[in-house]
């Protein structure tokens, strides 16, 4: 089965078989560069948005009154929300992992769309969340709604950084949302094609850590922003 | 290079393992329940806990997570460290960049302000000379106009918030310590208690004794020393010297820094008094704009109080007041600073206190 050219070539009854890229030794040794290649992207993330937490902590410092009137204006029965809807999507997504596994293909791809479906949720919410701060004039910096405000501002003029880190950190999240519900579409395709089996299965693996790393900031922005006591 | 897929797919079953769903379920509800912990913690005040509790369940959270749904529990170690080496960058970013931003106000001066040549080019510093004159006219520039105004007549920028007035030295009456260059010599090492006459205690002598022959030489009709006078101060006139004080001084290097940014604290004067955002009459804002921002400046950044070689404290825009409490803002603006150039507002009521204090908090 093996051929010095092409390297090797897994198979599962079922399944299209899979040739392992020909600079590997065997298929373990591509599963685990792969997996490692997908952590350390996962740290370029970290540090990204690290940036963003930096900024956070220093401001939450500076101004401890002012985060605290500001995230008031936020909607914590929204945001425990999409907590529960991206914490369920991270189950539905671990549990699709391993079902593709265990060979079980229709079980896997009612387990994918359910992640997306609740991918969905979480950015309806949020829209609703986005629609209700952008009319309220709660917005960053020069954008901020001075007269709407006027309380606000009078008390803590500093208040327009708060919903510029709060725009800024949940923005970025929810590109990766985006960017996830993409992936996830990609790998149902790849799963109807039979692509994935017990013999096989990295891609979709892969983007379920993506999808485990955008609820673990989630899991992080949800007490930062809402919930600053 | 034949293979045996026998020995692979052992190594596959190694490997590989398969979360099973009881486990991922008990997981969920872990995390479920947590959420709502985080959510309930919420509506009690644990004062300085609070924030450490919130970071705590997201971090439990956040480890059931990589542990159990990534798998890095079953993963190759190397993975682990990989993944959370990177929260020790985090880690240290934020940290290096706290440490900063928050102390960076408790940088006390201590010891005199200006490097002194080891020796003195005055031998008799007391004795005034043209040379000394324009020594002590530069000196003023730096250290006193903001205050007494560029010709000494009591009229600089900060003068208007200051109770009592800066000294006008073109006249006469008024003067506490006296207007004889040793009377002079004594003010500027010991400053004029209840006023925001500080202390220039941390300039060298001979630069003390410069500026007091420059003020005298804005009065001419001012009086000359007599020996007794200068006993007084402790100047022995027969002998070079000091009359006792060192003049070589050292010079911490964030006070060269300071000394280096001279001519950029000078426009930020400028521009920061002559600023005056429409604040609302009565509110901490209004107070602020007419009393305080001639010295600390419109958003807090210190901008006369730079000039004057005090405390960093006064930069109020640094975390040196993020742990001043209420009691403490109100003392110190009730009251003043004893010894010191930050003034006392006596007839603050306790509401204008607390909307200036949120104010000032705000502005940093
Ligand atoms: C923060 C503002 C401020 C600065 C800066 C300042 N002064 Fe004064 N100075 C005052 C005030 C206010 C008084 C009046 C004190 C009083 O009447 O009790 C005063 C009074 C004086 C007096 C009169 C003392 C007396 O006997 O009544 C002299 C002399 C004097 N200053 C010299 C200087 C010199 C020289 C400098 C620069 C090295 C300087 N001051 C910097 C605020 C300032
Ligand atoms: C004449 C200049 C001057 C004016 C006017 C002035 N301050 Fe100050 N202030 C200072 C200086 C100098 C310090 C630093 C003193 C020290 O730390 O020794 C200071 C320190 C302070 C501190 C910090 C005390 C601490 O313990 O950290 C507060 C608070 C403060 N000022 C508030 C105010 C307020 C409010 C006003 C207006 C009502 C005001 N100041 C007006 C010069 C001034």
């Amino acid at each position: 089965m093996s051929d010095a050219h092409h390297g090797h070539v897994v198979e599962h009854p079922g399944s299209k078989p899979h040739v392992v890229a020909h600079h590997f030794n065997d298929a373990d040794h591509e599963f685990d560069a792969s997996k490692q290649g997908m952590w350390v992207f996962m740290v370029t993330e970290v540090l990204m948005l690290g940036g963003l937490f930096v900024a956070y902590a220093i401001f939450r410092g500076l101004y401890p009154e002012m985060f605290k009137a500001a995230h008031a204006y936020l909607s914590v029965k929204m945001g425990a929300t999409n907590t529960v809807v991206l914490l369920t999507s991270s189950l539905t997504m671990a549990m699709a992992v391993s079902a593709t596994q265990r060979g079980e293909r229709n079980k896997a791809l009612g387990l994918l769309a359910a992640t997306v479906a609740l991918a969905g949720v979480f950015l309806v919410v949020k829209y609703f969340e986005y629609s209700h701060k952008i009319h309220s004039g709660l917005l960053p910096g020069g954008l901020f709604g001075t007269e709407q405000n006027a309380e606000l501002i009078k008390n803590f003029p500093k208040a327009p950084l708060f919903f510029s880190l709060y725009f800024m950190m949940t923005g970025i999240h929810g590109l990766h949302v985006v960017i996830g519900m993409g992936l996830i579409l990609w790998i149902m395709k790849r799963t109807s094609a039979k692509e994935f089996g017990p013999h096989f299965y990295t891609p979709v693996e892969l983007v379920g850590f993506y999808w485990h790393f955008v609820d673990l900031v989630w899991i992080y922005l949800f007490p930062l922003l809402y919930l600053v006591g | 290079m034949a293979h045996d897929h026998k020995h692979d797919d052992k190594k596959h079953g190694h490997h590989h393992y398969v979360l099973p769903n009881s486990l991922a379920f008990k997981v969920f509800g872990a995390l479920i329940f947590l959420t709502i912990i985080t959510v309930w913690t919420a509506h009690f005040d644990f004062g300085a806990f609070n924030f450490p509790l919130a970071m705590f369940i997201a971090t439990i959270k956040a480890l059931l997570v990589c542990m159990i749904f990534m798998n890095l529990k079953n993963d190759v170690k190397e993975n682990s460290v990989i993944f959370f080496t990177s929260f020790l960058f985090l880690a240290i970013f934020i940290v290096l960049t706290g440490s900063d931003i928050f102390f960076r106000g408790d940088v006390y001066v201590k010891g005199p302000l200006v490097a002194g040549a080891s020796k003195s080019k005055f031998k008799k510093p007391w004795v005034s000379t043209a040379e000394l004159v324009a020594h002590g006219k530069e000196l003023f520039g730096q250290q006193c106009t903001s205050c007494h105004g560029a010709e000494g007549l009591g009229n600089g920028p900060a003068a208007a918030a200051l109770v009592p007035p800066p000294r006008n030295f073109a006249q006469n009456a008024g003067w506490k310590n006296g207007y004889k260059p040793s009377q002079i010599f004594k003010t500027l090492k010991e400053g004029i208690k209840g006023s925001s006459m500080a202390s220039f205690a941390t300039l060298p002598a001979e630069d003390r004794w410069a500026l007091a022959h420059y003020v005298v030489s804005i009065n001419p009709a001012h009086a000359k020393d007599t020996t007794s006078d200068l006993a007084a101060v402790g100047v022995d006139p027969s002998k070079d010297g000091m009359g006792g004080e060192s003049s070589s001084p050292t010079i911490p290097v964030s006070v060269a820094m300071a000394k280096l940014a001279v001519a950029d604290i000078n426009v930020a004067v400028a521009s920061s008094v002559a600023k005056n955002p429409d604040a609302p009459v009565g509110s901490g804002a209004a107070y602020y704009q007419s009393k305080c921002v001639g010295c600390h400046g419109v958003s807090g950044e210190g901008a006369l109080v730079r000039n004057m070689g005090v405390s960093p404290k006064a930069y109020l825009k640094t975390g040196s007041l993020s742990g001043v409490p209420f009691d403490r803002f109100k003392s110190v603006v009730t009251k003043g600073l004893p010894g010191d150039v930050m003034p006392g507002y006596g007839n603050l009521s306790n509401a204008q206190l607390q909307d200036l204090y949120n104010y000032v908090k705000s502005a940093r």
